[in-house]
């Protein structure tokens, strides 16, 4: 008879990373390597999350730079959104984790302010004046640069063309439209299809909640802290609720059957919704996800002078290197090499959204796709009306995507209304992040 | 097992001791360095703020007060007494009623129990779940099936708050092929003078299962019944793959093993992780010690 239950093992694998981290726990935050390259042989291991295409890309330009520097041999690992930070999380509690990691705006102030991330700023291989500062900021937490911004993306209204080409419909100007006029359009679509297709999916993650707040003149987080005003909040899920309600949106059941769907699954990429908010670097994978259509870029509605200035161009990823390499500084050149070096530009492309540095995405530009364009051009659309840059997500807030998504759920289902869903969201958050202090 | 009576009483080391452990070797390496060892340790965490990314506090019994005022734990608790409550008996008795019909000693019948034990080998898979979305999804078989029937609905069955765990509940039922073939064991056991003697006495077959078939068969139901609560608390996969490791929708699907999942691996919160761990130690120990409690008092063995 099998004895083992699921706990036991549970409690068990809990215990295996307790031991590798009795181990590892000696060395915290030593930063054991010299700033000094190396002539000897330096093996790096580095590590991204992504799919297949990323894959490939990532190794060929690990190949150029093996060519480049013949004394470094780098191993890449990779793994998809989830298994990666599971991954992440073990290694670094067992003191192996890979020397150069992929980060994310989410996570990075979780990783950094608990000592994993290595001082950039100290590491003379990697430069860093190529890049903007509003950019460059929001790979810092504190005064410290933990992060390395891969690419900027800015965050729209991806549209289908073709679906509203074959209802009839046409998009109407968009530069100026208000939420209220922005709601009678996508209404006009599920009206005009007799439901089939829906005008609009649900804003959903930290990016739009971010702007939405903006544009209320408020913000997610300050000084380290959840700082928006409930009734901001409340009003973000209360639109969401209002598209849902009036058919502007898909049913509630249909649009959280989407959490565990892939890209080619999402209402989006099938034609059922018209329009998606979405950062705009994911326009060519939403494309031909839905089979080549016609997608197009829109702003997203503001209420009148309100809006001006909530705009900000967001690092989709970061090239962070452990506290804990053995080699930070062949680290840091592998860093500069993706980030600063033209051949890795052309490389790499814009598949892990627009090159952050604007030489590399100028050296680019020319073999740009037609989408790409797009991107790029609703990127420079939007720089006479970019604002500061928002504080990043901050030590203990990394499940501020998730957080959103289920409260929003418990809107959408009405098992809450949007201000308890605000004050419960904002009780929930604020409790994580001080506990991490 | 058997020590040789011969030989000299004082107890010392014999060859045979020495194989033993050479044999016994790996497998007690591995019971040390893979189950003991971490298992102590995780109770030292439970007691432990730990992150996974710094060192370890010592923090007292904050962890386990802190489980009387999480709401969300409450709420994990009650889906997974849902699904143990519901699925397990569901599943027994869909497992036993196939049994008793293959019993009949139909043709093929090795086929059909084959058959009907491949989706507990895929049940837990990855596979299956997904299969189950792509059924009882929004544009789902399931769906379309109703709507050959005439009923349109565009509700996603395992999206929708109300329905999302049934769904999942109709998963772990569908996984009836090992304690059905366990039953089907059982009942082979069961002399056939039994059934002789109730024909004769005019017993109809409903009557016969249960006088003959049921009493003589409780051994089996009770050893099917403890296995399968501790399998249905550990749960994991299933609810994970089907509601994309939310435990959505509104937590509708949160199982307990998921909850401590995002707690440990998506919050950091190891301590608390660990301490959620060995709570459900203590409550699947307490259901199987009932249940061997309870046992007394329905379970007939033949001595």
């Amino acid at each position: 008879m099998r004895t083992t239950t699921w706990s036991v093992r549970a409690a068990a694998a809990a215990g295996t990373l307790a031991l590798t981290v009795g181990l590892a726990a000696c060395g915290t935050a030593e930063g054991s390597g010299g700033t000094e390259l190396s002539g000897g042989d330096v093996d790096l291991r580095v590590t991204w999350w992504g799919g297949d295409a990323r894959h490939e890309r990532t190794q060929e330009a690990i190949d150029a730079f093996e060519e480049k520097h013949p004394n470094i041999h780098v191993t890449g690992e990779f793994a998809d959104w989830t298994g990666y930070w599971d991954k992440l999380a073990t290694s670094t509690a067992g003191g192996n984790s890979p020397d150069v990691i992929q980060m994310d705006q989410l996570y990075l102030a979780s990783y950094a302010d608990r000592g994993a991330l290595a001082d950039l700023g100290a590491l003379p291989q990697l430069t860093t004046s190529g890049l903007d500062d509003p950019v460059l900021g929001m790979g810092r937490s504190g005064d410290t640069l933990y992060g390395m911004p891969v690419s900027t993306t800015a965050f729209g209204l991806l549209v289908n063309q073709d679906v509203l080409a074959d209802l009839g419909i046409e998009l109407p100007d968009t530069d100026t439209w208000t939420w209220d006029e922005f709601d009678a359009f996508a209404r006009s679509v599920s009206e005009k299809s007799g439901g089939r297709t829906v005008g609009i999916t649900p804003w959903n993650n930290e990016y739009s909640l971010q702007l939405a707040a903006r544009q209320a003149g408020d913000e997610l987080f300050a000084d380290g802290d959840v700082a928006i005003d409930p009734a901001t909040l409340e009003q973000y899920f209360q639109r969401a609720l209002d598209w849902t309600k009036d058919g502007a949106a898909q049913s509630a059941s249909q649009f959280a059957e989407q959490a565990s769907a892939s890209l080619d699954q999402q209402d989006f990429a099938t034609g059922k919704t018209a329009m998606i908010f979405s950062q705009v670097t994911q326009l060519t994978a939403y494309a031909a996800a839905a089979g080549g259509a016609n997608v197009t870029i829109a702003a997203l509605p503001a209420d009148g002078a309100d809006g001006s200035g909530y705009q900000y161009l967001k690092p989709g990823m970061y090239w962070s290197v452990s506290a804990r390499s053995a080699h930070p500084a062949e680290a840091a050149l592998f860093v500069d090499f993706m980030v600063n070096d033209p051949q890795a530009g052309a490389i790499l492309g814009t598949e892990r959204g627009l090159p952050a540095n604007p030489e590399i995405l100028a050296s680019i530009a020319d073999g740009l796709t037609d989408d790409e364009k797009k991107a790029v051009d609703y990127s420079d659309s939007l720089a006479p009306q970019l604002g500061d840059a928002p504080e990043i997500v901050p030590n203990g807030a990394s499940e501020t995507d998730t957080l959103i998504l289920r409260y929003l759920q418990d809107v959408l289902f009405e098992e809450r209304t949007p201000a308890e869903a605000a004050e419960g969201f904002i009780d929930e958050l604020r409790s994580a992040v001080d506990a991490a202090k | 097992m058997t020590r040789r009576r011969s030989g000299p009483r004082v107890r010392q080391e014999t060859p045979d001791d020495k194989a033993a452990l050479v044999f016994l070797g790996p497998w007690l390496i591995g019971a040390v360095v893979l189950v003991v060892g971490p298992l102590l340790a995780s109770l030292y965490l439970a007691f432990t703020d730990y992150n996974l990314l710094q060192d370890p506090n010592f923090v007292g019994l904050d962890n386990f007060s802190r489980m009387l005022g999480d709401e969300r734990l409450h709420h994990s608790l009650a889906v997974t007494f849902t699904y143990v409550i519901v699925g397990v008996p569901a599943q027994l008795v869909v497992a036993l009623a196939l049994a008793v019909a293959l019993d009949r000693g139909m043709r093929g019948l090795a086929f059909y129990r084959s058959a009907f034990y491949l989706p507990s080998m895929l049940g837990s898979s990855v596979a299956i779940a997904v299969l189950w979305r792509l059924i009882f999804g929004q544009a789902g078989l399931f769906n379309g099936l109703l709507g050959a029937v005439g009923i349109d609905t565009s509700t996603s069955w395992i999206a929708d708050p109300d329905t999302a765990l049934w769904a999942i509940i109709l998963l772990h039922v569908w996984t009836f092929g090992s304690p059905m073939v366990i039953f089907l064991a059982g009942l082979r056991q069961i002399p056939r003078e039994f059934y002789e003697a109730a024909s004769t006495d005019g017993a109809s077959p409903w009557r016969q299962f249960r006088s003959v078939t049921l009493p003589l068969l409780t051994p089996i139901i009770f050893f099917n019944l403890v296995l399968a609560i501790i399998n249905a608390f550990q749960s994991f996969t299933q609810a994970f793959v089907v509601s994309g490791g939310t435990g959505g929708p509104s937590d509708s699907t949160l199982f307990y093993t998921l909850y401590l999942y995002q707690e440990g691996f998506g919050a950091f919160r190891m301590g608390y992780a660990s301490a959620l761990a060995w709570l459900l130690v203590v409550i699947v120990g307490a259901f199987t010690l009932i249940n061997f409690w309870a046992s007394k008092y329905w379970v007939h063995y033949d001595d």
